[in-house]
């Protein structure tokens, strides 16, 4: 929702009229379930946690001249640039628009998605899930943990876990390197010794109700060992959520109107990306519903999907959906959420062996 | 002690329609079911296909029953409020030895009375499924098969048998049953139960039941398989139930395109066994590995089965996978030649009302119903009840607000808000859904029990996103703390009531 704010602030800014569509009770997002410090360095140089960070432009919104419908949660997106919301107050509305912003975040890739077998016992969560319901809910998760994949969200889980006294027996990290920021494995892991196994997996999850260990596979040595632990945290992999475009992109290419930013274009790595993007989409797109005009830049869903996609484009556009602004695609194809470039050469670095990304 | 003339043992899909069938006379009837919730066994994981009936022998009780209940599976789910998508079936081979086995398909399926099938060319099989791989030989096309989703199925039948005037009691473990006059008395849970006669499906554990009275000729040899569900982004690959002969003798793949509009593959076909690793660690723990059906997927047969696919439908994108799950294949054998039986069985008691079906696999589901009618319709001779007029068979289905046209949605919103509100935002479904999953009979109980009634957390986030406002919703419905709440049942909390060590 951090998306969202700042491009309904950036749109705000040219007197365009503006609603934004939030499910949750509150404005914010993920970043409400952010208790920790970190966000803003960039943007507003100084250290926020992600709640205040939120607050900041939820305050800004609530100044300014935009309908908010909150727990309430977009449902369809129409050729006709209408929005359909479903609410407990509001309804069942269509909302008629001129030019339409998604920036509906991303979800969280499931065990399920990758070949780890077992059991489906209970105390096993995602990173976000968990940390959802340990800072919003308040809730007692479990005492033993595994973590499954180092992503940022699961190394900020691990502290936090043990900043509450809970025992982090390791992180577990399928490839060589950790999948997150380096400043995070370093302020996250080492400092609180929580070791990092890389070339590591979890090949089975065991138990009859409640999770009671995993088996870890090491994938350098051989072999396998068996961890006992009472709950199982994964970091797999974070996909844009776009499911409200899958009627539109039936239809064809994404028409002109519609403007994609946040984690639902591609996964950021922090707030503030998401900020700088969000609000220069933001008046992309009042500038296109009060002028009709497309300023180039603006993200767009379906270009890396198109086939007419060439690499010039991708440069002329910088910002063009699923790619970040050095043009990077976040590739959903695999839990390792690879990051390709479009070069003349084809699609490089990704390692899944796929010639071309999944972007979700 | 509570008296009932007829009381059924197990909640599986066997149970409930059994129990639904009874409801039809005039029997004062219960349903006594182990877990938490019904269809938690091996009616909660199998490959959800109606089978037409052209697979089975000429001349079992399981060809009768299968083609007479494929036949009429649209009317009868109609009839429940429960989907089902009549998408057909296609049997596919890749070579000389698979075209045999289908043109013998083909025969018996005729001599069974099947309607419907067709031969299909390798042209005819690609026009039908161009997806799979240019390779395949010939096909068997059959109308009168489809799926449903079997829990959705397991749940109209009770809940329809609960408005009926059955009784249903969960955590009810029979654990001991004794002859008493001419009925039997019953332990179950904490309670004593007298009943005149016993309809006995107890799933996996059918023979050691009927062995409380007495010694099962039946006995249970279980294996087990694995499945892979992709998420509902893969639709559209596929457009009917593929079942896929190989040419070397074994299991072959088969692909479902479920009603929720997921793709369903499996399962394999492996020795079952328990899980060494769990047992050692939960040694001291309260959870019991072993002792409960599911001993989990195994790497091996998770692995089988991508290798059949590069093989059937090499474009599959199993990259959307989201879920495996393993099952369990209740296998009968009789017990003095240790031979293996090929149809369903249905033991009586010779001296007293009892009737056990031990080790009904597929197509057990298709013949639910069906088997529900025969045996209720044999206790109910044997106990000398007539009809019941009163029996009403239809059951509204529940409120589905995502597939309803938006007027109709509107007004529903405006009575009661709580449609209003989504809550899983993989399946759209909202809380006055999951509102109903938890207050019409039998109602919800556990996490999963949401999940199977309101289809909550089948998407692609798994529950990641919905779990805590569901878990809430349901204990304040209970009102229960939050972390009274299970997963599926005893042992499976989700948040930690455990002291800290
Ligand atoms: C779990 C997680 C933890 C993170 N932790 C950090 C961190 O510690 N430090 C850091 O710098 N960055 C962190 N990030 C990155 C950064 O904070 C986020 O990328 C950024 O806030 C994303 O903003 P967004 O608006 O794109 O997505 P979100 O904040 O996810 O917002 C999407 C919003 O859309 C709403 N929505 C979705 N679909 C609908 C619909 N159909 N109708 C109505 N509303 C809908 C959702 O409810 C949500 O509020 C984290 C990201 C994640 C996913
Ligand atoms: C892998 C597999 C795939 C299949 N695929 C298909 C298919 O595609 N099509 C088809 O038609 N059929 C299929 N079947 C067959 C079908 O699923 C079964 O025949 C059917 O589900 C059996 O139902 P049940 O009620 O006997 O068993 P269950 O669902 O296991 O029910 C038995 C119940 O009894 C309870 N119970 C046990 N002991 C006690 C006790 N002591 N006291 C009280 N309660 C007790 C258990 O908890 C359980 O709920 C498949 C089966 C398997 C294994």
């Amino acid at each position: 929702m951090a998306a969202a704010l700042c491009a309904a602030r950036g749109s705000g800014a040219h007197a365009a009229s503006v609603a934004i569509v939030e499910r949750a009770p509150a404005l914010g997002g993920i970043l409400n379930q952010c208790t920790h410090k970190g966000f803003g360095l960039t943007y507003f140089g100084e250290e926020l946690t992600g709640i205040d960070y939120a607050r900041r432009f939820a305050r800004l919104v609530d100044t300014a001249d935009i309908d908010v419908f909150t727990d309430t949660s977009a449902i369809d997106i129409g050729g006709d640039r209408t929005v359909a919301v479903s609410g407990a107050t509001a309804g069942l509305l269509r909302l008629q628009a001129k030019a339409v912003i998604l920036a509906t975040g991303c979800r969280e890739r499931p065990i399920g998605a990758l070949p780890v077998a077992g059991t489906r016992p209970s105390g096993v969560f995602t990173a976000g899930s968990a940390q959802k319901m340990m800072n919003i809910g308040g809730y007692d998760i479990g005492n033993r943990f595994v973590i499954l994949g180092s992503g940022d969200v699961g190394m900020i889980v691990a502290r936090h876990l043990a900043q509450s006294g809970k025992e982090v027996i390791a992180v577990l990290e399928i490839s060589q390197d950790c999948g997150g920021l380096p400043s995070n494995r370093i302020n996250c892991l080492e400092r609180y010794n929580i070791p990092l196994l890389t070339r590591t997996t979890v090949s089975k999850v065991h138990g009859a109700g409640r999770v009671c260990g995993v088996t870890v596979a090491d994938l350098a040595q051989g072999g396998s060992r068996f961890i006992e632990c009472d709950t199982l945290i994964t970091s797999v992999g974070l996909v844009p959520e776009r499911d409200l475009l899958d009627g539109l992109l039936s239809e064809g290419p994404l028409p002109d109107w519609l403007f994609l930013c946040g984690n639902a274009c591609f996964v950021h790595d922090t707030a503030d990306d998401t900020t700088f993007e969000s609000e220069r989409t933001g008046s992309l797109a009042a500038d296109f519903a009060l002028h009709g005009v497309r300023m180039p830049g603006a993200n767009h869903g379906d270009r890396a999907r198109s086939d007419s996609f060439s690499p010039a484009e991708a440069l002329a556009h910088g910002g063009t959906a699923g790619l970040s602004e050095s043009g990077e695609v976040v590739c959903c194809a695999c839990p390792k959420s690879c990051r390709a470039v479009l070069t003349s050469g084809g699609w490089q670095g990704l390692c899944c062996g796929r010639d071309s990304p999944d972007i979700g | 002690m509570k008296e009932y003339d007829a009381v059924v043992i197990g909640g599986g899909l066997l149970g409930c329609f059994a129990a639904r069938g009874l409801a039809g006379y005039r029997l004062k009837t219960a349903l006594l079911e182990r877990r938490e919730d019904l269809c938690t066994g091996i009616s909660r994981a199998n490959t959800a296909i109606v089978y037409s009936g052209y697979d089975t022998k000429p001349g079992t009780l399981k060809t009768e029953l299968c083609v007479r209940a494929a036949r009429g599976f649209a009317l009868f789910c109609e009839e429940l409020g429960v989907r089902y998508n009549m998408c057909g079936s296609l049997m596919v081979c890749f070579g000389e030895r698979g075209d045999a086995v289908i043109r013998d398909k083909i025969r018996q399926g005729s001599e069974n009375g099947v309607e419907g099938l067709s031969y299909l060319s390798r042209e005819d099989v690609l026009a039908l499924e161009p997806n799979i791989a240019p390779g395949v030989f010939s096909g068997l096309y059959s109308r009168d098969s489809g799926t449903v989703l079997p829990w959705e199925l397991c749940l109209a039948a009770a809940g329809n048998a609960a408005d009926n005037g059955v009784d249903i009691f969960r955590r009810a473990e029979v654990t001991n049953i004794s002859r008493e006059g001419e009925g039997f008395r019953i332990q179950a849970g904490s309670d004593e139960y007298y009943a005149r006669g016993i309809i006995n499906c107890g799933g996996l554990s059918a023979d050691k039941i009927h062995s409380m009275v007495i010694k099962s000729p039946i006995g249970i040899s279980p294996d087990a398989g694995d499945y892979i569900v992709l998420d509902t982004k893969a639709a559209g690959h596929i457009s009917h139930i593929i079942f896929h002969e190989p040419e070397h003798k074994g299991k072959g793949l088969t692909l479902v395109p479920t009603v929720g509009g997921n793709i369903l593959i499996g399962p394999t076909e492996r020795p079952y066994e328990q899980d060494a690793g769990g047992a050692r660690a939960a040694a001291g723990s309260k959870a019991k590995p072993g002792d409960d059906m599911f001993a989990g997927t195994s790497l091996d047969g998770l692995e089988a089965l991508r290798a059949q696919i590069l093989q059937v439908m090499p474009s599959l994108p199993v990259e959307h996978a989201i879920r495996t799950f393993d099952a369990t294949r209740p296998n009968p054998e009789d017990k003095a030649s240790q031979a293996s039986i090929n149809d369903f069985c249905i033991v009586e008691e010779n001296d007293s009302a009892l009737i056990s079906l031990i080790g009904v696999k597929t197509p057990g589901l298709t013949c639910a119903n069906e088997l529900g009618v025969h045996v209720s319709g044999k206790l109910a001779s044997r106990l000398g009840a007539a009809a019941n007029p009163g029996f009403r068979p239809r059951r509204d289905p529940p409120a589905r607000v995502r597939d309803l046209p938006f007027e109709q949605r509107e007004q529903l919103i405006r009575d009661n808000p709580d449609y209003g509100k989504i809550i899983c935002r993989c399946g759209g479904i909202t809380l006055g859904e999951v509102l109903d999953s938890i207050r019409r009979a039998p109602g919800a109980v556990t996490l999963d029990g949401i999940k199977r009634r309101a289809g909550t957390g089948l998407g692609r986030c798994q529950g990641g996103f919905c779990s805590q406002s569901i878990i809430e919703t349901l204990a304040g419905e209970l009102c229960c703390a939050p972390e009274d709440i299970t997963k599926d049942g005893e042992g499976s909390y989700l948040f930690s009531k455990m002291a800290t060590p």
